[in-house]
Order: C-alpha cells, then structure tokens, then sequence
C-alpha cells in the first residue's frame, strides 16, 4: 500500500464483507500534534474478541480462497513505523472500528493518494449501503454523506457521474487545504 | 462546466446525464446484461484495480453496452492481479489475470463484444495460493 487512499479502499472492503449496512470513513488531521487519524466505523457483524486479537496477524483470514490476510497488517505497518499506533474495536452484532493513527512529522508518513477516486468507485460500487465519509483538517472540513447525496436525485450509480463525483469530492478537499496552507500535511 | 465544486454543480451534472440517459433503456433484468467484477481486495488494490475499474464503467458506457460493473473480494488468484470476472448473458463466468488498462480494451472489444476467448484466462481448476 503506497498511500492511505489504498488502505481506506481495503479496509472498507472489511466492512462490506462483515455486512455493514453503513460505513463511516474518516481523515483527521491534527496539524498543531502532527497526527492524522484514519478510521473506519461500520455497522456490520462485529467480531468476538478472540477474532479482534488475531486481526493484525498477517497468516488469519476468515477467507477459504487463501492462508494469509494483509489489509490490517499492513495498516498497522504502516502507521506504526510512523511512531503512531493501530487500534480495532468490536462488539459482535454491533459492528467494528480501525483506527491508524499516523505521526505527520514522520518522513514514513503516507500521503493522501487519490481518496476521491477510490471514494467514488465505492459509492458507484455499493449503492445499498451508506458512506458517510469525513476529511477534517484542524477546524476546516468536508462530510460527504451517500445518503443525502441520493436524496438530492445524485445518482450515485450512474457511469457519467463517476467523474463527476470524484472531481466534486477531489475539489473540497483540495479546498480544505486551501484554508490550512501553512499546516496541511496531506498533498493531493 | 467549469469544476464541480458544490452540490449544486454536481446536481446540475446530474440533469445534463439524465436528459441523455433518458433514450437509453435500462434492463430490468440483471441476468441480462454484462456482468463485470473487479477484484478489490489487497492484492488487488496494490496491483491498480482502481484503474481497470474506472476504465471498465467509463469505457462500457462509452461503447454503449449495457453492462454492471462493480467490485468483489480477492479469488485467491494474487499472483495474476488485478484480476476480473465476466459474465456474458447465459455464459459461465470467466476469470480474467493481469488486466490492466490494454487488456481491458481487448477483452471488452474481443470478448465481451465478439465472444472470442482471449489470452490471461484463468482455469477454474488452478490451485489456489
């Protein structure tokens, strides 16, 4: 994985496995402590704990199809070789929470990547469920919310819209460090 | 338009689309269109499954076949990502490998248009890693 964008796309496909009906993904930037917290919530099946403890061994999977299972370990990697940490919660029936907190003064540190390419091809991908999608730097900040964009008549499904939604996404974000520019870390 | 910035300019795309999507008429029935998944998990995100997958909705609908793109798990084929399954209408599934942007072409122009078989095809009965 070469930038967060990777992992946010990896780690929502968690999520969509485990059933979630609703996915929260969020980028906060700190830029005053130099971290960057990446999390993603869902509502899915959840996990017992002896499951949670295993999450970041590369050789567990709930696969058939092979023996090993990277996204989290890499994620972990990732994070952790930053000076930051990695945390997973989860409540069986309730759903789950990864957490990678990223230190943004690290030379490690991953960059942003195309999280509005990525972002959009998951909206287009999974219509039946709801992202609610978070990019905060400081004070200033984006929320993208699938359902409203639907209740507005987006229709999110749409193969012309694809690069409609990625430039409309790609925009505010770069907007948000437009506001921050002695701060942001993040580069597009 | 210049940029879509807001929600605004992204409604207004949304009214330019539908008045041109409005001649075309949407299968009811899934079974018979193209059916096209993109492998998606790690190996596939590492190998630029992101960029097949917007080649294939982009380039479908450009080509105007009716077609269902969307994305799956890994297959277990990680050796040979980013890898895509396609379902012709009444066809078996048929796994592709090593798609990149050139192989997408090919298979949408030869396979999924003409229904020749093309080079990458992955055997049902290879062993998985």
């Amino acid at each position: 994985m070469i930038d967060l964008a990777m992992h946010m796309m990896d780690i929502v496909q968690n999520s969509l496995r485990a059933g979630a009906e609703k996915v929260e993904i969020d980028l906060i930037e700190n830029s005053r402590g130099h971290t960057l917290l990446f999390r993603v919530k869902d509502n899915g099946s959840g996990m017992d704990g002896e499951t949670v403890k295993r999450l970041a061994d590369p050789f567990f999977t709930t696969r058939t199809t092979r023996k090993v299972g990277l996204g989290v370990p890499f994620l972990k990697m990732t994070c952790e070789q930053t000076g930051g940490r990695f945390t997973a919660f989860s409540e069986e029936g309730k759903g789950s929470v990864v957490e990678a907190v990223y230190r943004t003064d690290h030379p490690d540190c991953l960059p942003l990547g195309d999280t509005a390419g990525y972002l959009a091809l998951l909206l287009r991908a999974n219509p039946e469920i709801r992202f609610r999608f978070t990019c905060r730097i400081d004070d200033a900040e984006f929320i993208l919310d699938s359902g409203e964009l639907k209740e507005q008549g987006i229709d999110l499904q749409h193969p012309q819209m694809l690069g409609a939604v990625r430039e409309y996404i790609r925009e505010n974000i770069k907007e948000i460090y437009r506001k921050q520019p002695s701060h942001g870390f993040l580069c597009m | 338009m210049d940029g879509i910035k807001t929600l605004a300019d992204l409604k207004k795309k949304q009214e330019e689309v539908m008045s041109r999507m409005s001649l075309r008429d949407r299968a009811e029935n899934p079974e018979s269109l193209v059916q096209v998944k993109v492998a998606m998990a790690t190996c596939g995100i590492a190998s630029g499954a992101k960029e097949v997958m917007e080649y294939f909705i982009e380039e479908l609908y450009k080509r105007k076949i009716d077609a269902v793109v969307t994305q799956t798990g890994c297959m277990g084929y990680c050796f040979a990502e980013p890898t895509v399954e396609i379902s012709l209408p009444g066809r078996e599934a048929i796994v592709f490998g090593y798609v990149d942007t050139r192989k997408a072409d090919e298979i949408i122009e030869r396979y999924i248009k003409e229904g020749e078989l093309v080079d990458g095809i992955i055997p049902q009965n290879y062993n998985t890693i």
